[in-house]
């Protein structure tokens, strides 16, 4: 058995487990942070999506072990009952998902996106969402959230102080 | 070389089932604050349907859909549903709530007739509160009837109601008679490339307009179009269960069994269409599996108009337009019309 030690959405958490425990199955079963999906268990449709460091990542391909000292940021890492991040409140107001399964994989990805490229064109959008499968929605609501927080974000960005 | 085309289809599809009977129960009461509650037997699954039923039991009350909660999908206290199934959530049980919500209405009209002094059909329900119809500002707050009801007249506020879409049997002589309570239609247009050395399709662009009668919420309509045509690019051009000689799938996972990604689902564009359907609940009929039958078609007319040649087996992989392409050659050189 091993011991790991991660922060996780700000937080330090410990857990010990074995070395082919997954990153995925130690948030959900260790953690209780269920936010992040089961989904194809192989790295296929990305409702596991995590922050590792800063970049998205599969969880359920990443071993427990492997975050050691590292900071991780799930979903719920963005937002809760009280106060839901801007790419939650976009999805929302636009009825971006409708199952919900792949969402909180795809909204990790878009987060990803933008704190890397703040203004993404939309290719630049699909190229970043490649990895999470959604089997309901097209995409196309999901593609127009994320497009309307840059457009809002530009738009602040741009007006006078 | 890539060659663009451009394919149309159309669709009629049918709302419910036939087979057998296809009834939807539903309870509704009004709470002594103004607020309702519906009990159904039918399931989300991220359609919308729970949010479309608040929605008509909220028009039916004349009350705001948030002042509006569903129970649904507990068989030990919700009533009978034949299920999310077939396209018929919103036709048939939307029917039997808003048949129960008139019920329950019913009850809070005479009441209130009572305290306006006015017969129950000169009235209605509206913004939360029961007034005359010819005389608005003769009115009371809906909270205020649906607790007297309850506690001075000891008729609390509910109704229950089925619906069972009417048909008509076929006539043996005439071959004649009505199906289905409903139909839906739609048009699809798609524009592709096709390469002509590789045989790869790619979608470009969806437009989609369709009748699903009045749209209860058009927003969740877009969505269930919007996912259906992916799903039917998805049946188009790359999805197909594979199974070896002993009956064993060999692609039982999705690295081998491919479903569209952000990267092959085009923009599309979505026309709700509105028409009035006067069996539906406030003129609605259904979308869901209709979204994706005409995708297919519209798709396979695209790639003839592109490089010319039929594929009449799904899916087009660029394996089986880049054969179709060469048998094609051989007949007739592209690029000579």
């Amino acid at each position: 058995m091993h011991q790991v030690e991660a922060t996780v959405n700000g937080a330090t958490r410990r857990a010990e487990v074995s070395p082919e425990t997954t990153l995925l199955s130690t948030l959900r079963d260790s953690w209780g942070l269920t936010g992040s999906k089961l989904g194809c268990d192989v790295g296929d449709c990305g409702a596991c999506t995590v922050l590792v460091d800063g970049l998205s990542v599969n969880s359920c391909l990443l071993l427990a072990v492997q975050v050691n000292g590292r900071e991780v940021v799930t979903i719920e890492g963005l937002g809760g009952f009280e106060y839901l991040h801007r790419l939650q409140t976009a999805f929302e107001r636009l009825s971006s998902f409708q199952c919900g399964f792949c969402a909180p994989g795809m909204i990790i990805s878009a987060k990803a996106l933008l704190d890397e490229n703040p203004a993404p064109t939309e290719p630049e959008i699909r190229e970043a969402l490649a990895g999470n499968l959604c089997r309901c929605t097209g995409y196309t609501k999901v593609i127009d959230a994320i497009t309307e927080i840059c457009r809002d974000r530009a738009v602040a960005v741009e007006a006078p102080a | 070389m890539k060659r663009p085309g451009r394919g149309i289809a159309c669709m009629w599809y049918p709302i419910g089932f036939t087979v057998a009977a296809n009834p939807s129960s539903a309870v509704v009461k009004v709470n002594e604050d103004g607020t309702a509650t519906v009990l159904t037997g039918t399931v989300e699954v991220g359609q919308g349907s729970l949010t479309v039923l608040g929605q008509i039991a909220a028009q039916e009350l004349g009350i705001s859909a948030d002042d509006v909660h569903v129970v649904s999908a507990d068989t030990d206290i919700a009533p009978m549903d034949t299920g999310a199934i077939a396209s018929r959530t919103t036709f048939v049980t939307g029917n039997a709530v808003r048949l129960a919500a008139a019920e329950a209405k019913t009850i809070l009209l005479e009441v209130a007739s009572e305290m306006l002094g006015m017969e129950p059909g000169e009235l209605e329900a509206a913004d939360h509160r029961i007034r005359a119809k010819t005389f608005p500002d003769k009115q009371v707050a809906l909270a205020e009837v649906a607790a007297r009801a309850q506690i001075a007249r000891g008729r609390p506020p509910l109704g229950s109601a089925s619906f069972n879409p009417p048909t008509i049997s076929m006539d043996p002589e005439t071959g004649q008679g009505k199906p289905f309570a409903a139909y839906v239609y739609a048009t699809q247009i798609a524009e592709v490339e096709v390469d002509d050395e590789t045989g790869e399709v790619e979608v470009l662009r969806i437009c989609a307009a369709h009748d699903s009668g009045t749209a209860i919420n058009p927003a969740l309509v877009e969505g269930q179009v919007e996912g259906g045509i992916a799903m039917g690019i998805g049946m188009a051009l790359e999805e197909e269960i594979l199974f070896d000689a002993e009956g064993r799938q060999v692609n039982p996972n999705l690295t081998n069994y491919l479903i569209p990604t952000s990267l092959d689902v085009p923009r599309i564009e979505v026309d709700v269409i509105q028409s009035y359907d006067p069996l539906g609940p406030f003129g609605a009929k259904g979308v869901g599996e209709p979204t994706l039958v005409p995708t297919m078609p519209a798709i396979l007319n695209a790639i003839h108009d592109a490089v010319g040649v039929r594929i009449t087996d799904l899916p087009a992989t660029a394996e089986k337009v880049l054969m179709a392409i060469k048998e094609r050659a051989e007949v007739k050189p592209l690029g000579r019309g």
